[in-house]
């Protein structure tokens, strides 16, 4: 997934003389191929975010095409006024990306975990997000990005959980895309790093299932959800984020206005990691290991 | 072309800032009066704007990066002829355009501002885009004493620093005041000229209020020689112009009455600016 934004990105720079990238001082082996191919395009802005935005902000008004990289705790979180004000108040066509959301700094804490950051993002007018699970739906998120009227979150997790597609996508923005055709009326609705976990939960325990994957939560097709959700017996949502305001939110909202069914959030659970380890030790402590996750589905169900 | 036959007179500017905040029964007159002169020399003198027109491209670039002064600009902006004698009028009116501070959707103002310490970064952003396009178009940045205490305009100083923007200028409004009292009563600043000096600007001070120092300081500026982006710290006294408005922050927060309007305008008139 690296290797396909890393690409990703170098190409849309190619393509575009109005392409810059803006980094905070971050992903440092991460743009190699671009600097390499493009150094006149490339901005190291320094360990000073807010001025970035800013930057961003005023080159884009006058005609520049840029993506803002960071990690997802300091873009969108830490910049979240720079956002609002200074590009989504005009709809102004720069790409953030926010790399390392969720648990993916497991060792270094709460400074670099991000779990509440779509949320945010969320609350924002013009602001599109978009959480790629795989990196066949990042190639797709930076194909349409080159596109954007709006100020657009990319949010990029744990980058090597494996395909969860075959081959290339050609999704709409807010197009939901099935990635396991189950026989029943089970379904799983999961975006970013867990759709990978929904697989493999569907695949050994509930083969009834059906798996969606969301690569975009804004806009989201809103009448697909609703198609989903009607008939079924159950609507499991799966993210590395909170269960507040996050992916699980989006659907419940939707559905509990328009095809009411029963809903599982599967997140995180309104609280900081306590410890240090892993990223497999941390989705453990949160219970969003695939055990942990099919055990709440099975719980889930028996109360139904 | 900006038209030069304008005359940006700042006591008819102030007559327009206080004309909308008695109309609009607004706050915030003290920081508008102070940067009356600063904003009537960058129009009259220094701003181009091809065909007069606020959003023509390859127009220099004004940043109010203290947006709470935006009466000012909206009066140079009636001058100009891009506001009607209605819009100052029913400033404040339900379903009218114009906020109490700056907001890039009006034709004029080019950022959104207010929240402090934002324009000043869009500024230097624009001044990057115009030196990578080598349009030679002019960035100014107007920023309160009181703002600068935040930090993205200190990280902006590096940024523009580092990038030798040479056509970017900030211009600090050192009134003196900010929000809750002085600004060496709140959080000292020492001499902004020579921090933004060691942080690599082109820096002077001068009398805010005087005209043709203003002016010759921002010719000078803009012949320079350096790379360096360039600074000027302007003197002024927050609600300039009006006697009893003059250092007395009460006016960041008080209302014209009639009787205070009337008072106002025949302070402004026995004014010998």
């Amino acid at each position: 997934m690296r290797a396909a934004f890393s690409k990703g990105l170098a190409d849309i720079a190619r393509a575009d003389p109005r392409v810059v990238l803006l980094t905070g001082d971050h992903g440092y082996a991460l743009f190699d191929e671009f600097r390499r191919a493009c150094p006149d395009q490339y901005i190291n802005a320094g360990v000073a975010e807010q001025n970035m935005i800013g930057v961003a902000a005023g080159m884009a008004r006058a005609g520049f095409r840029p993506y803002v990289y960071g990690l997802s705790a300091f873009i969108p979180i830490r910049v979240l006024e720079q956002i609002k004000i200074d590009l989504a108040h005009d709809r102004l066509p720069v790409v953030l990306i926010g790399d390392g959301a969720g648990f993916v700094y497991s060792h270094l804490g709460t400074s670099h975990q991000s779990t509440e950051d779509i949320a945010a993002a969320r609350a924002l007018p013009n602001l599109d997000v978009f959480s790629p699970a795989d990196r066949h739906e990042l190639a797709r998120c930076l194909e349409l990005s080159r596109q954007v009227s709006t100020t657009t979150y990319l949010r990029i997790g744990k980058a090597d959980c494996g395909d969860v597609h075959p081959g290339p996508v050609a999704a709409r923005p807010g197009e939901l895309l099935r990635v396991r055709q189950g026989g029943g009326d089970l379904v799983f609705l999961a975006t970013g790093s867990m759709v990978r976990t929904a697989l493999d939960i569907a695949a050994r325990a509930y083969p009834e299932a059906s798996v969606w994957s969301a690569p975009f939560l804004k806009p989201i097709e809103a009448a697909r959800v609703l198609d989903i959700a009607h008939g079924a017996r159950a609507v499991v949502c799966m993210e590395e984020h909170s269960i507040y305001g996050g992916f699980g939110s989006l659907v419940s909202e939707l559905v509990s206005e328009h095809a009411p069914v029963r809903v599982l959030r599967i997140g995180v659970a309104d609280r900081f990691s306590h410890h240090c380890g892993t990223y497999d030790y941390l989705l453990r402590e949160h219970g969003l290991d695939a055990e942990a996750v099919a055990a709440r589905i099975g719980r889930f169900l028996t109360r139904a | 072309m900006i038209s030069n036959t304008l005359r940006f007179d700042p006591r008819q500017l102030r007559r327009t800032v206080l004309e909308m905040a008695y109309c609009g029964a607004t706050v915030h007159i003290g920081c508008a009066l102070s940067i009356v002169d600063i904003l009537a020399v960058l129009y009259r003198n220094h701003l181009r704007y091809p065909a007069n027109k606020p959003d023509a491209e390859g127009r220099d670039y004004l940043v109010l990066s203290k947006g709470h002064g935006v009466m000012a600009q909206y009066a140079c902006m009636r001058e100009l002829g891009w506001l009607d004698d209605a819009a100052i009028r029913g400033y404040f009116s339900d379903g009218t355009d114009l906020k109490g501070l700056s907001d890039s959707r009006v034709p004029g103002l080019e950022v959104t501002s207010g929240s402090l310490g934002h324009g000043f970064s869009v500024g230097v952003g624009l001044a990057l885009a115009a030196k990578r396009l080598g349009t030679g178009q002019k960035t100014f940045a107007i920023v309160g004493d009181g703002e600068i205490n935040e930090g993205p305009i200190w990280e902006g100083a590096l940024f523009a620093a580092h990038h030798r923007l040479r056509d970017f200028m900030i211009i600090v409004d050192e009134n003196g005041f900010q929000a809750m009292g002085t600004t060496s009563e709140v959080l000292a600043l020492d001499s902004l000229e020579r921090k933004l000096g060691a942080f690599g600007f082109e820096a002077v001070s001068v009398d805010g209020h005087d005209e043709a120092a203003l002016d010759a300081a921002i010719a000078a500026l803009g012949r320079s020689a350096s790379p360096a982006p360039k600074a000027i710290v302007a003197r002024t006294v927050k609600g300039k112009g009006v006697a009893f408005m003059e250092n007395d922050n009460r006016w960041h927060y008080t209302r014209l009455t009639e009787d205070t309007y009337r008072q106002a305008l025949a302070c402004l008139d026995g004014d010998v600016a």
